[in-house]
This record gives C-alpha cells, sequence and structure tokens, in this order.
C-alpha cells in the first residue's frame, strides 16, 4: 500500500500501481512491524545500561529490515528468526563495548576506550548492522533458489 | 546546527534510495515496448568508438560490431584513434578494411590526446546517422543492444537513452568485485528506480546514445569538462527532453583492476560532477521544462559527490560535539552516521542498494563482500575531498581545462569471452 502511495504520489499515475509485478509481502511487513516494535521496547527496558545511540542504531537496522526484506519472498518464521538473531546480534555488540569501556575504566584508569568508540562509532556500527542484513538477505535468497529448484524438479 | 544540517542532508539521500530500492522492487512488468526483429522503426545509426592505446580490446569490440543484429545497411561504426602510439589504429584499420560499415578517423600528435569529449567531437564531425551511439573501446555489448535502446527513440520526447553496465572482469580482484557491486547498486536500482519514477536519468558518457540533430543544438561534448556524459544529461533536461533507461540493453565493460586506477577514475568522475553542479544547478531549479520531481533529483544527482565530504564532516564535528557536549540530541544523530555511509556516490549506492541489486539479479554469493563496501566509501571520501580542493585551485587559478586520466585496459577481461 506504502508504495502504492509512493507512486501514485511521485508519478501522478493512478494506473501504474495497478500493474505491479511483484507484490510486497504487507502481511509478514505486518508482523514484523510488530514483532520489531515489540523487540525495540524490550531494548528500551535497557536505557539504563545502553547508549542512546545504541538504541537509534538498533532502531534503524529493524526499520531497514522490516521494510526491506520482510517484503520478500520467504517464510514468515524464518524472517522473524533472522530479525530476533540480528536484535541479538546487536544487543550484544553494545554490551561487550560496554563491558570492555567499563573494564578499561576499571583496570587502566583510562577513557581511551571510550574515545576510540566515540570516534570510529561510524565503522563500529556499521560492522554488525551491514554483515547481519547482507546475511539475512542472504540467506533468504539462498532459500527462495532452492524452492524454485525443488519446483522446477 | 552545522552537525545538524549535515546529517539532515545525508538523511535525505537516505530516504531517496530507499525510495528507489523500494521502486526497483515492485517495478511493473512491462518496461518497454520492445519486440525482437523490430521492423517498424529503425532509423540508421552511428556507433562513435573513441580509442586511444587500446590495442588490447579494439579488436573485441570490433568484432562485436560486426555480430551485431540490426541491419548493416543502416548502420555506421566510427572508430576514432586519438593518436595511439600502439597498435590500435592498425588493427582497426584491419577491421575497416573487412566491414564497409566500419570507417577509422586518425588524429595525429598535434591533435590528439586532450580528452574524450574532444575525440567524440571530432567523430561527431563525421557521423551520417540520425541517432549516435557511444561505446568505450573496453566494452562488449549485446548483440542486439541497438534495436532495444533505438525502440525508445520511438517517444518524441526521449532525447538520449542509456543502457546497463555490467563489469566483465569481476572475479579478476577485490577491487573489480567491489566495483560490479557498484554497477549494480548504481545501474540494477538507481537508474531503473530513476526511469520508472520518471526521475532524471544519467548518460553514462557510454551504453547510450542521442539524437544526432539534438546533440549538435545541444553542441556536441563540452571539451572543458571532465564528465562531458553528466553535463549533457542537464543539458537534454533543460532542452526540455529526457533520458531513457533501458536494463535489459546489457553492455560488459572491464573494471580497474587496482586502487591506483580507481583513485584516477573517479578522481576525474568526482571532479567533473562537482563542475557540472557549478554549472547546472540554478539552470535546474529555475527550469520551466523540468517538473518539481526532476528538479528535486536533480538538486540531489547534482550534489552527489559532495556527499562524502558532509559524511566526513558530520563525522568529525559528530564526534567532537560528542566528546565534548554529549547533548542526548547529539547522540541520536550521531547514531545515523554509520547508516550515513552508504549514501550514493554517483554510480555508488548504499549497502541495502546495492544489496537489493544483487538479490534482483540472483547473485546470491556477492552479499558476503556488502560489508566491504566500506573500503571504497573511505576511499571516495578522500577522493571527493582532494577533487573539491583541486577544483577550487582551479577556480582560483583561472585554469579551464584540466588534464584528463585516462583509464589503461589490459584486455584482462578477454579470456571470460572467448
Amino acid at each position: 500500500m506504502l508504495k502504492c502511495v509512493l507512486v501514485f504520489l511521485l508519478t501522478g499515475n493512478v494506473e501504474r500501481f495497478g500493474h505491479l509485478k511483484v507484490r510486497p509481502n504487507f502481511v509478514h511487513m505486518a508482523v514484523g512491524s510488530g514483532f520489531a516494535a515489540v523487540i525495540i521496547l524490550s531494548h528500551f527496558q535497557l536505557v539504563q545500561i545502553l547508549d542512546i545511540s545504541a538504541l537509534v542504531a538498533i532502531i534503524f537496522f529493524n526499520l531497514l529490515f522490516v521494510f526491506l526484506l520482510f517484503p520478500l519472498e520467504g517464510t514468515l518464521l524464518r524472517k522473524l528468526a533472522l530479525l530476533f538473531a540480528g536484535n541479538i546480534v546487536g544487543l550484544l555488540w553494545y554490551l561487550i563495548q560496554l563491558s570492555l569501556k567499563e573494564a578499561s575504566m576499571f583496570f587502566l584508569s583510562t577513557d581511551a576506550f571510550t574515545i576510540i568508540t566515540i570516534v570510529a562509532k561510524p565503522l563500529i556500527d556499521f560492522v554488525w548492522i551491514v554483515s547481519i542484513w547482507s546475511l539475512s538477505l542472504s540467506v533468504l535468497a539462498s532459500a527462495k533458489r532452492k524452492t524454485e529448484g525443488l519446483e522446477r524438479s | 546546527m552545522i552537525f545538524t544540517v549535515l546529517v539532515a542532508l545525508i538523511v535525505a539521500y537516505i530516504i531517496r534510495h530507499y525510495l528507489f530500492t523500494l521502486a526497483a522492487l515492485y517495478h511493473k512488468k512491462e518496461q518497454l515496448p520492445y519486440s525482437a526483429h523490430e521492423t517498424e522503426y529503425e532509423p540508421t545509426v552511428s556507433v562513435l568508438i573513441p580509442a586511444r592505446n587500446e590495442e588490447h580490446v579494439i579488436e573485441r569490440i570490433l568484432q562485436r560490431m560486426t555480430e551485431l543484429t540490426y541491419p548493416k545497411e543502416k548502420i555506421e561504426v566510427i572508430v576514432i584513434d586519438d593518436a595511439s602510439t600502439d597498435r590500435t589504429g592498425k588493427r582497426a584499420k584491419k577491421f575497416a578494411e573487412e566491414h564497409k560499415f566500419i570507417s577509422v578517423v586518425h588524429r595525429g600528435i598535434e591533435d590528439g590526446g586532450k580528452g574524450k569529449p574532444d575525440v567524440l567531437n571530432c567523430g561527431l564531425k563525421h557521423v551520417s546517422g540520425e541517432i549516435v551511439y557511444c561505446f568505450d573501446a573496453d566494452y562488449y555489448p549485446q548483440r542486439d543492444i541497438l534495436e532495444k535502446l533505438t525502440a525508445c527513440f520511438r517517444d518524441p520526447k526521449v532525447g538520449a537513452v542509456q543502457g546497463r553496465v555490467t563489469v566483465l572482469n569481476e572475479p579478476n580482484t577485490l577491487v573489480t568485485r567491489l566495483v560490479a557491486l557498484e554497477r549494480t547498486g548504481g545501474y540494477r536500482v538507481d537508474q531503473f528506480a530513476r526511469d520508472e519514477l520518471e526521475l532524471i536519468c544519467q548518460f553514462g558518457g557510454t551504453v547510450g546514445g542521442f539524437r544526432k540533430s539534438l546533440l549538435e543544438k545541444l553542441g556536441g561534448w563540452d571539451p572543458n569538462m571532465l564528465t562531458e556524459d553528466t553535463d549533457l544529461t542537464f543539458k537534454v533536461y533543460l532542452a526540455g527532453f529526457k533520458i531513457k533507461y533501458v536494463n535489459h540493453a546489457d553492455c560488459y565493460e572491464e573494471a580497474v583492476e587496482d586502487w591506483r586506477s580507481y583513485w584516477h577514475q573517479r578522481s576525474r568522475w568526482a571532479k567533473g560532477h562537482m563542475q557540472c553542479a557549478f554549472r547546472h544547478l540554478w539552470p535546474v531549479i529555475r527550469s520551466k521544462n523540468l517538473r518539481l520531481k526532476e528538479k528535486i533529483d536533480g538538486f540531489l544527482l547534482l550534489n552527489v559527490y559532495f556527499v562524502p565530504i558532509f559524511a566526513g564532516l558530520a563525522w568529525i564535528l559528530g564526534a567532537a560535539l560528542f566528546l565534548l557536549q554529549p547533548l542526548s540530541w547529539t547522540k541520536i544523530l550521531w547514531a545515523a552516521m554509520p547508516i550515513s555511509f552508504y549514501s550514493s556516490v554517483g554510480n555508488f549506492a548504499p549497502f541495502f542498494e546495492v544489496g537489493i541489486g544483487a538479490y534482483l539479479d540472483g547473485r546470491n554469493r556477492t552479499y558476503w563482500l556488502l560489508p566491504l563496501l566500506f573500503l571504497t566509501f573511505m576511499f571516495n571520501m578522500l577522493i571527493c575531498t582532494k577533487a573539491l580542493i583541486d577544483l577550487c585551485i582551479s577556480k582560483i587559478t583561472g585554469k579551464k581545462r584540466h588534464a584528463w586520466s585516462k583509464t589503461v585496459h589490459n584486455g584482462n577481461g578477454n579470456h571470460y569471452i572467448e
């Protein structure tokens, strides 16, 4: 529906969105959105521990995942499992960073690790977001190929 | 304040590319009114092949020209040998002797070596076809590519066409694999979506063509511009025409294989694109021939090579603000930076755009390379920053012509075809 509205707004051509070849899986998107919302809200419970920027990065990841991967072909269960696993990896990523930061403060009495993580933040965050997203896309694409192969045989 | 503005700009590009990704994923069934063995519309076409020291690849493309399915009586191929010091001229001449529709124009040392726009303008003087196509010497098109591209010219509003570019020597090095990914995002998703959404499709300098009458009216290729293709793109739109992108008109290219060549090539693209931004930004905004969405897309397209500079500045400012004055809003905006590192630069695209492009192409094994795109982005941050500095220095010193850095082609992709 969003795509239809977007195409209409951008092209002004009502006829176009009646001929879409591939329709996004809106049901999966709706379920994925709900699931992502639950995960994000549970992350908010950890706001005392996690940085605000970590929470925002996790929200970004969920948005990209739900709106770009959930509409694709594939079973709902697989998509939910990948989304859940991605969020767990993200959470662990930030918890490990936090642990290293606290450990360096305690044992080395220095803020060096904090400064390094702040300066290199874009690269550090990018590593897990893109890796998990790419891996998930790869899993969905491989499953799609296997299904197509089985259908042909 | 500056940090907020920079992040807002970057987020605008992210949204733009997200919309492009959606448009490419859910396109309509029929893209073009093209049918095989098209006989209704077959104008005479001229194919220009500029070549300077291309002895390793010139035979490959000329052999391909002889295999094209477009009627030979309606096609002429003009090779412009631009003062080559190797056997390019001899090898091209051999083909010209065997095939009447192929001819070679030789340029001497005094006339040659002034850049591709100059070479193409020289070739344009010899053109007799109604449609003029350009192919770089290292390219390898489909046999029926001319039919696919020419069909678009049945629409009188179409002034130019652009086909798709795919990397031939992709498996050779890491650089070629990353360039192949960039091409996938840039053509399969970016250009495709811009055509689908009726925005500004870009002429890429090769695998494309123009109406000869329009090209002459626009004054041909500007020899002072390093990216004459981008310059012509905007001239076409400002003249009231449009460019059509044809995704299934595919052509292989030989991509650069090392980081040094990548640097030189992208430096030229960055400088040239910035030149176009300075020249066309205000005319695009004021133009009565462009709709609002075309103006917005044109504005974003022209400024796309400034985005890595914005990202770099935002990174420095954001880190400084975060360390010196850690307010909550800076933390929130700072979190936008990882995603912003995938903003488009010319043919490049955000990681999700590249990923979806690979998905649409069925290229399952390339997803593992997506995280490495940050290498090209970091590289491009340096390239674009240097390009802007060089351009500013040129403006101050009054230098109009810039040195043309030619990409060397070794024919390393030939064995994939033979």
